[in-house]
Parts: structure tokens; sequence; C-alpha cells
């Protein structure tokens, strides 16, 4: 059999193994497994811990959980909450300038987490069921933060950027850098979005309700444990302090002081949530990621990449073209899975074919981000669609998908401004950290 | 046998307190690393490896307790379509093909660790971590990992639990 | 069915290594022409290359290689030194002096023990290969002991880390890929590693002087192509002797460019403005008396024979 027919035949098995529910992880695992048995034989098969263990032995990975952390301690307090009040106040002159506090508190703990079901829940806890009793519209209140919770992995820091940059092997300092301005790009597309259904909508209750200038003051020192953080993380990563990798143990500290000295969460029974949160999300994603790393070595041991890599280049089509193939492609795969599995899944085999086709693997690692993004509100999977499920259980999830759909659009335009402006992406990592390294 | 989940389970629960608190103190030395080597300007030898380790470590001690907390992501595309009993029928084969998985995986990693163990491996590095300790994480885990599968075969068997869990997607973070 | 019971009949190898593929590198080159010589002698024999660990991890070769994932690796030793802790002496500070030492030293006795403990590992040499490298610096040069004390060092080897740490350094633990970011940063200020790495990784953005090889350098570092024993065993007669040639020409080819490797990496390093010095062989002799009473004693307690194999290396003129 050739390469790509095997590679076919692989193909065919993951889906009708991934179909019957197994776990991703185990899922790729048993596949793995099986091919390398046949091909290989009982000597393949005895390198299999092997593998697995040294996947994961990386320092790398280790900014993973702590970054989780950091959003888990966050959310569990009322931090969020307090973030998301501070913004209303100071907003509440611009029309849905609710919807608008809710995007930006998005934005900002975004900056704290690497993950958007946390930014989603922590914020949206508040925002929600604010909005609506306030007499916005529900579809315009969940969609908000649906879109503004997936801010959380384009902000950094950001795990999906932190896969990307492991399996694509550039730097994850400047993939971070890049997420900035797209990030606040998004932001404000977004809070654009939310002005214009408001206006267009009239006058809502909200508008009534007047903050004095003493009662936003009053709210800023609520803001400012948020602001010791970020500048914590910042110094530790561009002072000298720490390594990209390192400096997420400072941010995972600093939010879990945060939460003890600011919030007063110190007592096991609060303590604990946190770290079954940590240890839940981020297990999910090592594990994934371990046996993604056999699955990767079973198709290049059995040449499948390679020749994959080798009949594209042959292909000779555009090279818009493929990349508008690529992201259809992440898109489908973004409606199954978590971003985690996509990019660990896809990476080894997309990348080869973008850098050849002459994309910036750093510019490439945002679309694909932003792409990811829009998965995390498409239906059927979609992690931040069952957070808001969470938060407002008696919202119908088509009532989401309505309310999100506009602010999907945003993200595709988004995606088609970076094709056409790819400095929104690479300009602030090539002021900062010079030019790219290929 | 449903002494057996229970013991399982209790077993998969410490197990995972023990990974919880591997996380943390994987926290507590990166920033002891920074620390001794920023402030002090000191030399950092062994921490990187250990943190490294430790959250391998994590992650395969973690992974019985995630199965528990069904917290291990999967598709369920097809299951959402069926009727009760046919997805019962799947949610077995599912839970029977992570076992398999992890039983073949506790198989391998035993004869890797006891090589380790025998043959005296160490890292490379300054601090020559003895490698037995970190690597002894797969076995453990993953015999764990298949005593749970077997209490969740047999509870989706008897019907005790629904397959696959009530929420949606199995995790929700 | 003729042609395909040969197809069938043709035995294929993998090799696997860590450095950049098809970029005109000179260890994937090394490798690549190996495959190249043995598909020309057409002994139906094909060695599929896998380049930059594509297939294993670059210190998962060894173990990847007697478990049989791999057959053929391009492989710096000292990784291994962890199995076998007289691997150690492959990346020592100080006991290759030059490409012409280092060309001596593979007929030397010290060699014949280091060889004779791979081939009880059931591994085969397949070719030697030696590689310079130097030290880096964002601050002054690095030519004494004392010009590296209160540095922050990140260094490519154990062994060469307890020298930086007994001069006075401060060793600091990071990962390769890393380096550029944490000297960019200053979370490093100085750092050791193979000419190839320094050019590859650009370490000449960040760096403000080079210590280069020259002819007293002190960074050499064993990276032989290694064979898994097995494997070899498999091969008739004739596909071992094409095997072996092509690997003597390889082998050939990798002395010459790697004097080239040198070269380019002064070239590079000048043309982006940084400071170029070598060491003089009394200043590499007072890193050679730090590195008696630091790496050099402690790989003499950790390997049974220890003193005396770095008492053999030292001994090749
Ligand atoms: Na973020
Ligand atoms: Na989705």
């Amino acid at each position: 059999m050739s390469p790509l027919a095997l590679g076919l035949v692989i193909c065919l098995v993951t889906v009708l193994v991934l179909a019957t529910g197994t776990p991703v992880a185990f899922a790729l695992g048993i596949v793995a497994f099986g091919f390398i048995a046949l091909f290989d034989g009982w000597y393949g098969v005895m390198a299999t811990a092997d593998t697995l263990f040294a996947g994961l032995e990386d320092f790398t990975l280790v900014s993973i959980p702590m970054f989780v952390m950091m959003g888990a301690a966050v959310a569990s307090s009322r931090a969020g909450s307090d973030l998301y009040e501070a913004l209303a106040r100071w907003l509440h002159r611009l029309p849905g300038s609710l919807a608008v506090a809710n995007i930006g508190a998005c934005a900002l703990f975004a900056a704290l987490t690497g993950s958007s079901p946390a930014t989603c829940a922590a914020i949206g806890k508040m925002g929600i069921p604010e909005m609506r009793r306030r007499g916005y519209n529900t579809g315009l209140a969940t969609g908000a933060i649906a879109a503004g919770g997936t801010l959380g992995i384009l902000i950094p820091p950001s795990i999906t950027m932190i896969l990307y940059g492991i399996a694509s092997e550039s730097s994850i300092g400047r993939l971070f850098l890049a997420g900035v301005m797209p990030g606040l790009m998004l932001t404000g597309l977004f809070s654009a979005w939310a002005l214009f259904v408001s206006w267009r909508q009239g006058p809502l209750a909200d508008a009534d309700r007047r903050y004095s200038l003493r009662e936003r003051l009053a709210a800023l020192p609520r803001v400012l444990p948020f602001v010791v953080v970020i500048v914590g993380v910042v110094w530790a990563l561009y002072g000298g302090v720490a390594t990209p990798s390192e400096a997420a143990g400072v941010g995972a500290m600093l939010c879990l002081l945060l939460v003890a000295l600011v919030y007063r969460v110190w007592r096991w029974r609060e303590l604990w949530p946190i770290f079954r949160d940590t240890l839940k999300e981020s297990v999910m994603i090592l594990m994934i990621i371990a046996t993604s790393i056999l699955f990767g070595y079973m198709l290049a041991s059995l040449y499948v990449t390679q020749a994959l890599a080798e009949w594209i280049a042959v292909l000779e089509v555009n090279r818009w073209v493929l990349l508008g193939w690529i992201n259809l492609l992440l898109l489908v795969a973004g409606c199954f899975l978590p971003p985690a599995a996509i990019i660990l899944m896809t990476t080894p085999i997309m990348l080869p074919i973008v850098t050849s086709a002459g994309f910036d693997p750093i510019w490439f690692g945002v679309m694909l981000t932003v792409n990811m993004e829009l998965g995390l509100i498409t239906p059927p999977v979609g992690l931040n669609l069952y957070v808001i499920n969470g938060i407002a259980p008696d919202v119908p999830l088509t009532t989401i998908l309505k309310g999100s759909l506009p602010f999907m659009l945003l993200m595709v335009l988004g995606m088609v401004l970076l094709c056409l402006f790819p400095g929104i992406a690479t300009w602030l990592p090539d002021t900062l950290m010079g030019p790219a390294l290929v | 046998m449903e002494r057996y989940a229970a013991a399982v389970s209790w077993l998969s629960r410490l197990s995972g307190y023990v990974a919880a608190g591997l996380i943390l103190l994987a926290v507590l030395v990166v920033c002891q690393m920074l620390f001794v080597r920023y402030a002090l300007g000191q030399s950092a030898i062994w921490q990187n490896e250990f943190v490294t380790f430790s959250l391998v470590a994590a992650t395969f001690l973690g992974a019985p307790y995630v199965l528990l907390l069904r917290g291990h992501v999967n598709v369920e595309l097809v299951p959402l379509w069926l009727g009760p009993r046919a997805k019962r029928v799947l949610g077995l084969a599912a839970s029977l093909i992570g076992l398999v998985f992890c039983v073949l995986v506790f198989i391998t990693s035993i004869e890797w660790w006891w090589e380790a163990w025998a043959g005296g491996w160490e890292t490379s590095s300054v601090w020559r971590a003895r490698l037995w300790i970190p690597y002894l994480s797969l076995p453990v885990g993953s015999l764990l990992l298949s005593l749970q599968y077997v209490a969740e075969v047999w509870a989706i068997a008897t019907g005790r639990v629904p397959p696959f869990g009530a929420l949606p997607g199995g995790a929700e973070a | 069915l003729a042609a395909f019971g040969a197809a069938e009949a043709a035995t294929t190898l993998k090799a696997s290594h860590q450095f950049p593929g098809g970029k005109g590198d000179v260890r994937d080159e090394m490798v690549q022409m190996i495959a190249r010589e043995v598909a020309a002698a057409d002994v139906g024999l094909e060695i599929r290359v896998y380049p930059g660990a594509s297939l294993v991890k670059a210190k998962e070769q060894w173990q990847a290689m007697l478990k049989g994932q791999i057959d053929i690796t391009s492989f710096p030793l000292d990784y291994a030194s962890g199995r076998h802790a007289a691997f150690g002496a492959t990346l020592m500070p100080g006991l290759v002096k030059n490409h012409a030492h280092a060309r001596r030293l593979n007929e030397s006795p010290f060699m014949a023990e280091i060889k004779k403990e791979i081939e009880e590992a059931g591994v085969v040499v397949l070719a030697d290969a030696w590689l310079a490298g130097g030290f880096g610096s964002k601050d002054k040069c690095i030519l004494e002991p004392d010009d590296v004390q209160g540095l922050k060092a990140r260094s490519a080897g154990a062994t060469f880390a307890e020298m930086w740490a007994g001069a006075g350094a401060s060793i600091i633990n990071i990962p390769s890929n890393e380096v550029y970011s944490a000297l960019q940063t200053g979370v490093a200020e100085a750092t050791d590693t193979s000419s190839g790495s320094f050019v590859s990784f650009r370490l000449y953005e960040q760096l403000k002087c080079l210590t280069a090889p020259g002819e007293n350098a002190l960074w050499f570092m064993y990276e032989p192509v290694l064979m898994s024993k097995r494997s070899f065993d498999r091969l008739d007669e004739k596909q071992r002797e094409a095997l072996m040639e092509a690997a003597k020409k390889a082998e050939d080819y990798f002395a010459e460019e790697s004097r080239k490797l040198d070269e380019e990496l002064v070239a590079t390093f000048e043309k982006a403005g940084v400071e170029v010095v070598t060491m003089t062989p009394e200043q590499a002799e007072m890193w050679r008396e730090v590195a008696r009473r630091t790496s050099y004693k402690s790989f003499a307690e950790q390997v049974p024979n220890g003193q005396e194999l770095i008492d053999m290396a030292l001994e090749v003129e």
C-alpha cells in the first residue's frame, strides 16, 4: 500500500474510533498503537511507554497547567465581576455600555488567563444576568460573552499559542506578541457591533442609571490587583527574570496570592475547586499531547506525513486557495473538537505545507488561533456554549447561536483583514524582538 | 463489585490529590528558581528538570481522577443522535476501547520502568536525576486508569451511570 | 512479479537526526550522503532519513535505536551519558584542542575505550565526527575563567556547566530553543554551544563577543553516526560493505566540512559586528585547571575508570 493510501485508511479508522465517543486522548492512542503493532511489530510497540513519557518531558509544556491555574484561581473568586463592575461604571454613558463593558472585561481578563472557557465563565457569571436584568436583548448578552470569552486564547497568554509554538518550533514569546494587536482589533470590532445593535434598539432602562464620579473612582481600586498581576507577568517576561514558560509560574503564584489576599480565598473548601479545575483541564490537554505525539510518531514512521507534504507540494494550487481549504478544514474540525486537540493533531501535518507555500509561521499561528476561537462557539462541541449554558440554563442554544453569529462573522472579517494586512500580527513582534528567525 | 468501584474511585481520587499537589509544587519551585536566579544570582540546576518531571507525573497520576470526573474530552456527535439502548452499547464500546489502550500502556510501561530501574538510568544533566522515580508515574497511572475503566464498564453495563455522562461534550472546560 | 519480488527483498533502514533537513546543514548532509551512496551501490538497501527529530526526540534517539524504532542516528553521544556515564567524556572541556587533534584522538586508546562501551551497548559506530564550539557573551569577551565571574550562563552539557560554575558563573538551565530570547531579555548573559548552533539559532543578533574555536579550543563534542548492532547484523555481506564504504566517505566529507563550520561561524559573527576572539594555549590551560577540580573530578568519581579515561585523552598530542 502506498503511504498516501495508508494515510487515508488511518484517517478513516481514526474518525471511526473518535465517533464512538472514546476520549480523544485514548482514541488517538489506540489507533497509533494498532498501526505500530501492524507495521513495526512488537519492537515498535515496546517503545510506546518511552514515546508517551518523552512526549511530555518538555519544559515548555510547564506553562500550560500554570496558565490554566491563573484562570481557575481568578474565575473562582469575585474578581471577574469586580472587573466588569468597574468598567460598567466608567462606560455607562455609551449606548450599549454594559455590552461594551463586558467585552472590555473579557479582553482584560484574557490578559490574565490562557484559556477561553475560564474567561467566559469569569465575566459571564456576573455580566449575563446583569445585562438581561437591564433589558438587553438575550441574544446580544449571551453572544457578547461567548465571543468575548474566546479572546482568552488570542490575547496573551494563550494555551493555544503555546501548543502551536511547541508543535511548530516557533518562539512562544513572539507568538504572544503577535496576538496582541489582532486581539485588540477583535475587541474593537465586537464593541462596535454591540454599540451598533444597542443604538438601533433605542435607549434602554440602564440609560437612567447614573454613576457619580465618586462611585466611578471607588471602583478603580478593584481593578488594581489585575493590573499588578499583569504588570508582574510582563515584568518577569521582558525584564530578564523569566523565559515565557517560567513567567507562567509567576502568573499562577500572583493569581493565587491575589485571590487569597484580596478575596480571602484560603479555606481548603474554596481552594480545592481551583486545584481540581486546574488538574482537570491541564490533564485533559496533556494526555492528548502525549498520545498525539505517539500518533505523530506512527504517521511519520509509516512515511504518511512526508508523502502527504510531497503530494501537496506537487499539486501547485494557488497559495490563497490552499490557505482557504486549510481554514475550512480547521473550521469543520473546530465544530467537533476543542482547540488543543485540533492543533496537536493537525500542526505537524499542516505546518510544512503552510511554510512551503510561503506563509509566515507566526502569522499563521495567529490565523489558526482566530479560527480556533470560532470553533469555541460552534455547535455541537463549543466549550464556550457549554459555559454559557451553565450560567444561563433558561436560554435556548438557538438564541445564543443567533446572538453569536454576528460575532463569528466579525472573526471571519478579522481573518480576512489579517490576510490583507499581515502586519496586524507581525508588526509588534518584529518591532520589539527584531525581524523573525526564519 | 460495588465495593470494588468504591475502592477504585477512592484510589483515583487519592491519585488526583497527589497530582494536584505536584502541580502546586511545580508552581512553587518555578518561583523559587526565579528567586534564586534573579534575586540571589546563584545557579539553578535541579529545578528545571524537577518541574518537568513533576508535571509529567501529575498528568499520568491525575488521568484516572479526570476519568472519574469525565473530564477527558470526546466527540459526542454520534451518541447525541442515538436512542438510549444504542447509546448504551456505544458507551460500552467506547469505554472498552479506552480500557484496552490503558491496559496496553500498562503492560509496555512495566518493562520500560524495570529497565530504567535495573539499568540505573539517569538524566544527562548536572543533576543526574534517577529516571525510575518519575517513570513510575506511567505504570501506576495506567494501572489506575485501567481499574477505573473496569469500574466504568461495569457501571454502564448495569445501568448505574448513563453512558457519556450527563454533560454534553463530556468536559466543561 | 519479479520486480515486485526485488522490491520486497530490499531492506529499508530509518535514519534519524535532530538537525534541519535539506537546508545544507553539514550533519544532515553527512547522513543524506550515506543514504545516497548506499542507494547508488544498488545492494537492495534503502535508507530513509528523518531530519529535525521528526520521528523521535533528539535525546530519545539512543533509546529508540536500541528498541528498534530507528536503525541509524547522528547522535551527540553525551546525550546518553545518563545511561553510560563514560560517554560524558565526549563533551568534556579541554580534551580536544582542534580538528587535527580530534582526528588523532579517534585512533587513540581513549576513543578505543569509548567505542568498546558503545559496542557493548549493542551499537556500531559507522562514522566518527567531532564538532567544535565556543563561548559567547553579551558583555565582555570570555578568555580567562575570571571573565565569567557572576555571569548568568547557559551551558550545552553537564560537564561544561560544572566548569562554568567552578569559574564563578551562575548556571541556568533552559531548553536550547529558549536561549535566544533568554539572551535577549537578560535571563542569560553567556552561553556555550557548537559552531553550527551559534549560527542556526542566530545568536549573533544578541551576543557582543564570541570566543571562536581557533587552535586552542575547549569545546569539542563527539557526534558519530551510529547504527544498532541488531540492524547491522541483519544486513548481508554486500550491504554491510556498501554501508561502511558510504560511511567512510561521509566521515571524510565531514572532517573537511566541520572546519568550514568554524570559518562560517567567524565570518557570520564578524559580519554582524560581533567581536571575535580566540584563546591562547595559556588561557586554555587556565580553564583546564578549573575543569580539573570540577568536571574532571566529578567524572572520575562517577565513572569507575574515569580518571584513566581523562588522562588517556590528555596524553594525545
Ligand atoms: Na489570554
Ligand atoms: Na465547536
